[in-house]
């Protein structure tokens, strides 16, 4: 009631004041007209009745503190000398601000990234209903076919593996119990996608006939696939992503019932998905849909003309499956369902594992699907947080030390203020009021810094793969800043109330006089502080020792010795998606070649079927004889590879014009195979077989060249054989990838190059062009931003931390004035009082390592997974670690040492 | 402030809310009406100090005793009248039977029956 009362009287302030004060007005009148009554000259009487009234501002007040909000008005006025006490030490205060708002903002914008790319789900109706399929196997496997992005090693050593084969795909879909429904998705890599002679290369995908139904999609424009659309013969028909149909028919409304081309068939567009639908893989992002059985159209040309057989092949898997669940049931009770039935079915068809290590069938409830990422941005973001975490906690520190030393500074100030009558809890209240204060504003700041802080992440993270489709929607989630701004406020608050309860607990007289200071009673402030100081600098060396096994990891693998030129321009070319056939398509791709290596300032022009690094990861087992037969990868190239690509040829010759269709099989090894296969016997000479493509072709080795990295930037250098491109052993030529070696910068020959696919054949796009090194940044982003983060990450921990020496061994100094003084008048030399002083900072700093070092040597198992070349407690890392915080204590030292060595000794010791 | 009257009693602490709630018992009053009825009918000898009416008053209606509004006095001036709410005579109630018990006790110290 009364307080519903004061706070509407709380609303009508200026009012109330207006009344109150024609209420005295009226007062004052009836007074003097009394008085006027009783005799007196009217302004006589005005007089007398202001002299009865007494001091009006003072009745004032008086009637203004029974309305009960005195509260909010010491708040306002604490509010106001806190903001005056802010201006009054700008140093202090903005150092103080700038550490709470880094640690604050870089929180929160670590937390809402997570929040963002670690919790989304898919944008479909009920994405909580929707579970992935998986199966368990408790050993590991290498098995090619099943290495692909939704498998993975399990952290018990086993294999969590993704993809399923089509019966297996079909067995599930059969029990209805559990799912509404099961559906299923594929990517098709890219596709040769062409509209009235315009040609793209674009990503597609093989999709059940209910993956829309089932996940819930609706069409922007058409219809999207019925399970009639994915059966073996009928029409070929496509649905297409909002984006592509707007890019290529102006709409998407436009683009349903339009005809286009597939690698070169056929197919109708019947529909577009809605906006914001990115599929149901967040790592392949497809801009084309077809139905799953169209890839006995598009395969079928593959390699090994397996598109047919492997909707029969039990042990082949290749399907993603999804389902939805039914409502009320859980994905445990629907692995406890469909268990058994799996179990049944792989004890019946397997033929590829023991009985004992067979696959048991996993139901995850996904929130959504986005394991895929979760998986990707896991670990990296829980590490950027945990250093963020360790930031946040130097800045409280820091905070809480500044805190004390300042409290301890005002002594006098708040003696003064006890001893001419002020409450004790008054003053805590004050001081409180000024620490929130400064909380409050480094929260405020730190939003701003949030904001900008997504910004720079979404950019460092994601700008290695630009493709994640909702990067640009990440914003500061409220959620998390609440909770951040709590936790500053709570900041505030216990560092601002231990010092207030100190400082407001004094005995008045020695501190008016001034010499509380040099009473060792003071000490437990000054133990406060140091073990402050000591905690903030061995977080501090965890950060420099994580920052510096970054820069190595990143310096190492910017120096890998990658065994070819990593300035060559690559390039893909697909003719044969662009509709071409054998034998055209070899004179085509020769054609390109030569017009290549005429372009002025080329130094060299080949083609391989993929880059050395990148996209190419073929192995398969290679059979010498005589000799052993073992696993290898393999590389079609063209003529002048060695010599384009600066491999240098150990021994025999390169593959040449002459290794053409027709002429003997030739192949050059790398210096890894000839070891593995031949040790130390020359293999020049010697003959291979590849059992799979072609058992019966008898290959010659005709050359060695020396070892490069393959594939995997930081995988050792694998066993590797050459063969001629032009002699199609590893299958009919498809895509290839042209490298071109220049005088002058790699981009300036792109318009020429361009120019030439485009004469020689329209419908053919480049896909990919980039220098190699290009496609190395790529692959180490990750790295690259971990340095750099990290190395920000470090120089802000080592600023806060020597803010914190500094103002530890100044308010030292300050305190020992006078000793320092008497030292100095007995004939302490300066340079004896430097030292003084910096042993007492080299003294916490080295403190602080002791108890970091074994704490780092603990704690950088967390990053070991993110090195290269270097090892987790690697010594000269922390050794440097150690001296850069060593370095930088002696200069944050150096400032309160000198000013202790100009003290002069008469005036320290009239000081007090 | 004292205007000279050498027979003044200093008002006993607490005692004034008292005094003003009965004052308004009978109907509302202006704030210099209250002040003027207390020292008149008191004879003079209490005299209540402005600077304590004041802030007395405003305390009393933020606790509900009183209410206050604006009306026009006997001379037509706007003022500010306050009554006696319903909580606000029940506090009065207790409140004077407690300072009944309080003065007999005294009364029966300083002049105990013989």
């Amino acid at each position: 009631m009364t307080f519903l009362r004061k706070l509407l009287w709380l609303l009508r302030r200026r009012q109330k004041d207006a009344e109150l004060q024609e209420e005295l007005r009226f007062h004052l009148d009836e007074d003097a007209a009394d008085r006027v009554a009783d005799g007196l000259p009217p302004d006589e009487a005005q007089h007398a009745a202001r002299r009865a009234l007494g001091s009006l501002t003072l009745v004032q007040e008086d009637t203004r503190a029974a309305w009960g909000w005195t509260l909010v008005e010491q708040l306002a006025q604490d509010v106001r000398y806190g903001v005056r006490m802010l201006g009054a030490n700008k140093t202090f205060s903005a150092l103080a601000i700038l550490s709470l708002a880094l640690g604050i903002g870089a929180n929160t914008a670590i937390f809402s990234f997570m929040d963002a790319l670690l919790l989304r789900s898919l944008p479909v109706p009920d994405p909580q209903s929707l579970v992935t399929l998986a199966w368990h196997t408790k050993k590991p496997e290498m098995h090619g076919s099943n290495r692909h992005e939704d498998s993975y090693d399990d952290p018990d050593g086993g294999f969590v593996g993704g993809i399923f084969a089509y019966p297996a795909f079909e067995l599930l879909q059969r029990d209805a119990s559990v799912f509404t429904s099961v559906f299923g998705y594929q990517g098709a890599g890219d596709l040769h996608f062409a509209v009235n002679g315009r040609a793209e290369i674009t990503s597609g995908e093989y999709v059940s006939g209910n993956y829309f139904t089932g996940l819930g999609v609706s069409p922007a424009a058409g219809r999207l696939f019925t399970p009639d659309d994915d059966r073996a013969g009928a029409p070929a028909v496509a649905v297409i992503g909002y984006a592509l149909g707007q890019a290529r028919f102006g709409s998407a409304a436009n683009a349903a019932g339009k005809s286009i081309l597939l690698d070169n068939i056929p197919f109708t567009v019947v529909g577009v998905t809605p906006p914001e639908f990115f599929g149901a893989d967040p790592n392949a992002l497809p801009n084309v849909y077809v139905p799953m059985h169209a890839s006995l159209l598009l395969q079928a040309g593959d390699r090994y003309g397996r598109a047919a057989a492997r909707y029969a092949d039990p042990n082949f898997d290749w399907i993603v499956p999804m389902a939805r669940l039914r409502p009320g049931v859980t994905a445990a009770q629907a692995q406890a369902a469909l268990a058994p039935v799996f179990a049944a079915w792989k004890a019946a068809t397997d033929t590829k594992r023991p009985k004992a290590d067979l696959p048991t069938l996993v139901v995850r409830g996904s929130a959504g699907g986005l394991d895929g990422l979760r998986r990707t941005y896991e670990k990296p973001l829980y590490l950027l947080l945990g250093l963020v975490g360790l930031i946040l906690a130097i800045a409280c520190a820091n905070i809480a030390n500044l805190l004390l030393a300042r409290a301890s500074g005002r002594t006098r100030e708040m003696a003064v203020r006890l001893s001419i009558g002020a409450g004790r809890l008054r003053l805590i209240r004050q001081l409180l009021t000024e620490s929130l204060l400064l909380a409050g504003i480094g929260g405020a700041l730190g939003v701003a810094f949030a904001v900008w802080g997504i910004r720079v992440l979404t950019l460092l993270l994601l700008d290695g793969r630009g493709d994640v489709p909702f990067a640009p929607e990440i914003g500061v989630n409220w959620r998390v800043l609440a909770g951040v701004g709590v936790l500053s406020l709570l900041t505030g608050a216990a560092f601002g109330l231990v010092p207030a309860l100190h400082s407001t607990r004094v005995d008045l007289t020695p501190a008016l006089r001034g010499v509380d200071r040099r009473q060792s009673t003071r000490a437990r402030g000054v133990n406060t502080s140091r073990a402050l100081v000591v905690s903030e600098v061995a977080l501090t060396l965890l950060i420099l020792v994580a920052a510096g096994l970054f820069l190595r990891t990143l310096s190492n693998l910017e120096s890998i010795e990658l065994g070819f030129n990593r300035k060559v321009l690559t390039f893909e070319l697909n003719a044969r998606q662009a509709g071409q056939r054998d034998p055209g398509i070899l004179a085509f791709y020769d054609r390109v070649l030569v017009e290549l290596a005429a372009i002025p300032g080329v130094e060299g022009a080949t083609l391989s079927d993929s880059p050395l690094l990148g996209a190419g990861w073929s192995a398969t087992t290679v059979a010498a004889s005589p000799g052993p037969s073992k696993g290898s990868h393999v590389l079609t190239v063209g003529p002048r590879f060695f010599e384009t690509m600066q491999i240098p040829l150990l021994r025999g010759r390169a593959i040449e014009a002459r290794d053409r269709a027709g002429a003997p099989y030739a192949a050059v090894v790398n210096d890894a195979f000839a070891r593995t296969f031949f040790g130390s016997a020359d293999p020049v000479g010697r003959h291979v077989r590849l059992p799979r493509p072609c058992p019966t072709c008898d290959i010659e080795i005709v050359g060695v060249a020396a070892n490069t990295r393959y594939g995997r930037l930081r995988e050792a250098p694998p066993p590797t054989i050459f063969l001629s491109y032009a002699q199609a052993i590893w299958g009919p030529v498809g895509e290839v990838t042209y490298a071109i070696r220049t005088a002058g910068g790699p981009l300036e020959t792109e318009r020429a190059v361009r120019d030439i696919v485009e004469r020689a054949d329209p419908t053919v796009p480049i896909a990919r062009m980039k220098t190699q090194q290009a496609l190395i940044d790529g692959m180490i982003n990750q790295q690259v931003t971990f340095a750099r983060l990290c190395s920000a990450f470090a120089l802000l921990a080592l600023a806060i931390a020597c803010v914190g020496l500094y103002g530890t061994v100044s308010y030292g100094v300050a305190r020992r004035t006078a000793e320092i003084g008497i030292r100095m008048a007995l004939g302490a030399r300066r340079a004896a009082v430097v030292w003084m002083v910096q042993r007492e900072v080299l003294m916490l700093a080295a403190i602080g390592v002791a108890i970091s070092v074994p704490a780092a040597q603990a704690a950088s198992k967390i990053v070991e997974s993110f090195l290269f070349g270097t090892q987790r407690n690697d010594p000269s890392t922390v050794a440097t670690a150690a001296l850069t915080l060593a370095a930088a204590a002696v200069a944050a030292g150096y400032l309160p040492a000198r000013h202790a060595s100009r003290i002069d000794p008469m005036a320290a010791l009239r000081h007090d | 402030m004292s205007r000279g009257r050498p027979s003044r009693v200093e008002l006993l602490h607490g005692t004034l809310d008292l005094l003003i709630l009965r004052t308004l018992r009978p109907g509302p009053r202006h704030g210099h009406d209250i002040g003027k009825h207390i020292r008149r009918t008191s004879e003079d000898l209490l005299q209540v100090e402005t600077g304590s009416l004041y802030p007395a008053l405003h305390r009393l209606e933020a606790q509900g005793w009183i209410s206050a509004e604006w009306a026009l006095s006997e001379k037509g001036k706007r003022a500010r009248y306050y009554r006696l709410t319903a909580a606000g005579r029940r506090q009065l109630e207790s409140e004077q039977s407690r300072w009944r018990a309080f003065a007999r006790a005294i009364a029966l110290i300083l002049s105990p029956a013989e």
